[in-house]
Parts: structure tokens; C-alpha cells; sequence
């Protein structure tokens, strides 16, 4: 996983809950990297698991909901970094369904060996679109969150409704609709 | 609630470990970027001298091209002419613009465009053989193969032709054919000639020989023993000059294949009846190999190809037991017949000579030098060939071929 993942968390982990709880979730997650990280590194998956269920075990916060707001924070990182990426696209659903075939493509040539999740599309309107994400990282509530800051990036709203297609959370439906 | 020293200094150390293990993939990274670049920089020097080179390469080509080199646009508008092709069409390209369409010949614009519309859809055309007007040349006829050029997108844009001049080639074409017309007419005139002469000779020559004839009843006693010898000297020349008056009758025909029947013919029938008018003498036996084919041909001129080659090995026999072998192999599309003998045999230095009309080996006394000649004529009338194996005093092989399908027309 990408350095500026852990980064973020991490700086988002001190902001809002102060670095003894950061001091305290590194410690105990026991890291291989001894929570070492660079934005230009690259980084275990598991330990970014490790440092969620630990953070989640002192806040009492569910993970689903500290990758949403995590991924909310992340949205605005990635506006920062690649103004060019999101200035492309004049709406939302434009921008989503874009994500295999655009975005995805320029990842990868920044960085080849990137682990990507795929979002397939079902259905596309105007203003409707129907994705199945797939990940064995299962972090569809990072996606969530993305979402939903997308949608506010373009003043706009919607109702994103997840279901899960499979228990452990590596597919699930995305039903997004612009209100 | 104040944060523990602790916690501050394990931060400062990831911290601070952080930014050691950035600049080591910094710098690790820049490292290969910078070998990456230089390694980009060999390549592209590498390719710079190539493309000089090729490029030095294609404009020698270019120059020393002997025909004539164009480049046009996809309209037409010629871009680039070598040398040859400036000489040829006399425009200098770099003071006035030109386009391929106030070239082509009036006559010629439905064939150029049916032509271009090949180039542009398939990509090229070849043997486009027209005319062209040139400035200081007049007209010209040119062969002209052309080619589209594409981009690296493979998008077409333009295209490029070699131009050969063939005007001096077809006026010398077209002389050939009047040449080779000219000359089949006066082939024909020769031997109609020949064939007049001979036949009108043999009159005169009858009455010679009646006149002769006469004289020698009549007045027999009134000779002594050299004017005898002096009347039957002239009786064997009169005799000669008719075989040679006859020899050039049957010349002069052999070479027509204009009257050419074409009938199936049994060659063993033809050898068996050649052995009756021959008139074999008994120490010479003819012996068939194996039996020959039936071929399609003209029966006449068949029977005088294989009559005139047997007459020769009979003559030409000096053994007490004399043997002439016929044979024949069969190929795809001929036939191969030979005729063996056990004569006398013919010098290596005479196998050409003795094809020739008028050319007869020894003084055999009824040899014209005919003959073989003729033998010669009818093999061409087949399309076969004649050659001969021989050794003097041991005996000689002839061989020919004969086609088995000949179109008589088409030579």
C-alpha cells in the first residue's frame, strides 16, 4: 500500500484524537515498520489493518466508520495533488465511471506495481450509476468516503447505497443516485 | 493532559526515520532515473547515426537513380523530383509548382485516374505504362510503379513513383515488329522463289536429258570409248543436278507450316513403310527398339524427317553387317527419337556444319547436302531440337525431340 495512505492516517489519527493515541495504536500494533512511513514508500496492507483495529479498539469507533471519515480526509489530499485529475470532469458520475478507465490508467503509470481495486459498471445514467467494487483489501467504506466528497466537490448531492455481495466485503454494489 | 516525554521523542525518531528512508528512496530512485536517462541518451545517439546514415543512404540512392524519382502530395502537387526525374519532364520544381494532372496526357486521364484510384486504395500500382507531356521533350512514353507513403500513424501523406522513359524502347519494340514481319514475308517470298525456280528448272533439264538420251541411241557408233565416257558423264551430272533441283523442291516446302495437317501417325507404319522404298540393302538390318508411339502430326513431313535420317545411316554404313537402331524416350511434353547407325561417324568439328543446307561429308556420290537440312527444319516445325552423338569409323546417334503439343502459329 502507497506511503501516503499511512501518512495521511496517521496525521488525521494525531489531529483529531492527539499523539498519545497515535503513540499508543503504533506501539500496540506491533509494526514491522515501527510506523515508520514515507509518502514515497510502500508499505504491508495489513499493517494499515493492524493501526484501524487498534484505533477502532480505544475509540470504540467501527473501522466502516473510521475509513469513511478517513477516505473524506483522503478526498481532499488527492484534490490537492492532482487538481488536473478532477478538473477534467464537469460532474460526479462522470468523474466515477471514469475511475477504471481513466483514473485507474494514470495510477498505474505513476506507479506500476499499485494494487487497485475495480469499480465494473452495471448501469449508467445521467444520473444514476450502478458499480460492483472489488477488492481483497474490502475497503469499500474508503471508497464510500471518496464518494461522498466527490459528490460535495461538485456541490452536489446524492444517496449512495451499498450492498454487499459478498459477506467479507471484497464485492459490493454501489447504487448511486444525484439528488 | 500533557503528553508524555516519551511519546515526543518516539514520534521525533519516526519522524526523523522517516525522512532518512525518503531521501534513501529519493536518491535511490534518482539514481536509476539518472541511469535510465543515460542509457536513453545512448539510444538516442544510437538512433541519431543511424537515421544519418540512412538517411545519407537513401539520398545516394536518391541522386544516382538513373530513372526518374517523384514525390507528390496526396493532390497531386509534386514535391520532390531527382535529377533524372527534372531532365525528364524539364521542370525545376523549386521555382514553379507543378501538379502530376498537367502532365498526364489527354488521352491517357481515364486510365491515370483508374490508376491513381488503385495507389490510393490498395497502396500501390505497378506497370503503368502511358504517355506524358514534358516541357522541352514533347510527349513522352513512361512506365511509371507507385507506392502511398504513410506517417508513423500509418495515415497516408503522399505518395512516390519511379518513372522510367520508354518511348525510345517502344519505337524500337514497334521496329522490331515490322522488322520480324518484313523479314517472314521475305522468308516466304524466298521460298516460294525457290520452289518457282527449281520446279521451272526441271524442264529444261528433262529436255536436256531426252536430248542426251537421243543422241547416245542415235549416234552411238559414231563415238569412241571417251565420248561415251563424256555422254554417260553428263547422263550422272544431269542425274545429280535433278536430286539437287528436287532436294531444293523438298526444301523449300519443309519449312512451311503454314500447310502442316495434323493426323495421328503410327510411327512403326512409317518406319516399315520407309524400309520398303529405300530399298534396304540385305547386309543392313533396321531394328525398332521398342515400339514407337503414335504422335499427331503431318504424315509427310514425319515420314521425310525419319526417311531422311535412315537414308543417311544406310548410305553412310561401311560395315559388313550394318545396324540402325530406333529408339525414343517419352518426357512431359515431348518426345525424344533417336537413330543409331554403325557407319562411318562425323568428325566433331562437322556436327554443326552438316545442318547447314548444301553441306555433305564425302563425296558420296548421291548426296545433295540436303538432307540433313531439311531434317533440321521440320524438327524447328515441332519445336524439338537436333543433336548427334558420333565417333568416326564406330558409327553415330542422332537425337531430336518433337513436341507433342506445338502451336505451329505462334512461331
Amino acid at each position: 500500500m502507497k506511503g501516503i495512505v499511512f501518512t495521511e492516517f496517521l496525521e488525521l489519527v494525531e489531529d483529531k484524537f492527539g499523539l498519545d493515541v497515535l503513540d499508543k495504536i503504533i506501539e500496540e500494533s506491533a509494526l514491522a515498520s515501527g510506523g515508520i512511513y514515507t509518502a514515497v514508500g510502500t508499505y504491508e496492507f495489513s499493517e494499515m489493518l493492524s493501526l484501524l483495529t487498534h484505533l477502532s479498539a480505544h475509540t470504540k469507533i467501527s473501522i466502516d466508520d473510521l475509513l469513511l471519515v478517513y477516505a473524506e480526509h483522503f478526498f481532499s489530499v488527492l484534490a490537492d495533488s492532482y487538481p488536473g485529475l478532477i478538473d477534467k470532469y464537469d460532474d460526479p458520475i462522470e468523474l466515477l465511471s471514469s475511475i477504471e478507465n481513466h483514473i485507474h490508467i494514470e495510477v498505474r503509470k505513476i506507479y506500476p506495481d499499485a494494487e487497485l481495486p475495480t469499480f465494473e459498471i452495471l448501469e449508467k445514467t445521467d444520473s444514476h450509476l450502478v458499480m460492483i467494487y472489488k477488492s481483497s483489501r474490502a475497503m469499500y467504506n474508503f471508497g464510500l468516503g471518496l464518494m461522498n466528497k466527490t459528490f460535495e466537490h461538485y456541490n452536489c448531492n446524492a444517496s449512495i447505497l451499498l450492498e454487499k455481495i459478498k459477506a467479507d466485503g471484497t464485492e459490493v454494489k454501489f447504487s448511486i443516485t444525484k439528488t | 493532559m500533557s503528553t508524555n516525554i516519551e511519546v515526543i521523542k518516539r514520534a521525533l525518531h519516526r519522524e526523523k526515520e522517516a525522512r532518512k528512508q525518503a531521501e534513501k528512496i529519493l536518491e535511490d530512485k534518482s539514481r536509476a532515473l539518472y541511469l535510465l536517462s543515460e542509457e536513453l541518451k545512448d539510444a538516442n545517439e544510437k538512433l541519431a547515426q543511424g537515421l544519418t546514415e540512412k538517411t545519407s543512404e537513401l539520398k545516394g540512392v536518391f541522386d544516382n537513380l538513373i530513372d526518374a524519382y517523384v514525390l507528390m502530395d496526396l493532390s497531386g502537387n509534386i514535391i520532390k523530383f531527382n535529377t533524372s526525374a527534372t531532365e525528364l519532364f524539364g521542370y525545376d520544381i523549386q521555382k514553379e509548382q507543378l501538379n502530376v494532372m498537367s502532365l498526364i496526357y489527354k488521352e491517357d486521364m481515364k486510365y491515370a485516374m483508374t490508376s491513381f484510384g488503385q495507389l490510393v486504395h490498395e497502396g500501390s500500382f505497378a506497370d503503368y505504362n502511358a504517355r506524358v507531356y514534358t516541357k522541352n521533350k514533347g510527349v513522352r512514353w513512361v512506365h511509371i510503379n507507385a507506392s502511398i507513403i504513410f506517417d508513423a500513424q500509418k495515415t497516408p501523406i503522399g505518395a512516390q513513383g519511379i518513372v522510367k522513359d520508354i518511348t525510345e524502347q517502344r519505337t524500337i519494340e514497334a521496329e522490331n515488329k515490322t522488322l520480324l514481319a518484313t523479314l517472314e514475308k521475305s522468308n516466304l517470298e524466298l521460298e516460294e522463289y525457290a520452289h518457282v525456280v527449281s520446279h521451272d528448272l526441271k524442264s529444261p533439264l528433262r529436255s536436256i536429258n531426252a536430248l542426251v538420251n537421243w543422241i547416245k541411241e542415235d549416234y552411238a557408233p559414231a563415238f569412241d570409248e571417251a565420248g561415251l565416257k563424256h555422254i554417260s558423264m553428263i547422263e550422272s551430272t544431269l542425274e545429280k543436278m535433278e536430286r539437287l533441283i528436287n532436294g531444293i523442291l523438298s526444301y523449300s516446302s519443309a519449312g512451311n507450316g503454314a500447310y502442316l495437317e495434323e493426323h495421328p501417325i503410327d510411327l512403326n507404319t512409317i518406319i516399315s513403310d520407309i524400309k520398303n522404298i529405300l530399298l534396304v540393302p540385305s547386309h543392313i538390318h533396321i531394328t525398332i527398339i521398342k515400339t514407337l508411339p503414335t504422335i499427331t502430326g503431318d504424315a509427310t513431313k514425319i515420314q521425310q524427317l525419319f526417311q531422311n535420317l535412315i537414308s543417311n545411316a544406310v548410305h553412310y554404313i561401311d560395315k559388313e553387317i550394318g545396324l540402325i537402331e530406333v529408339d525414343y524416350e517419352e518426357q512431359d511434353t515431348l518426345y525424344i527419337f533417336s537413330i543409331k547407325d554403325n557407319g562411318i561417324g562425323i568428325a566433331k568439328e562437322y556436327h554443326d556444319k552438316i545442318f547447314k543446307i548444301f553441306q555433305s561429308l564425302g563425296d558420296y556420290k548421291n548426296s545433295t547436302g540436303i538432307g540433313l537440312s531439311i531434317v533440321k527444319k521440320i524438327v524447328d516445325l515441332y519445336g524439338g531440337e537436333i543433336w548427334l552423338d558420333s565417333e568416326p569409323t564406330i558409327g553415330t546417334t542422332f537425337h531430336f525431340s518433337l513436341q507433342k503439343q506445338y502451336n505451329h502459329n505462334a512461331t
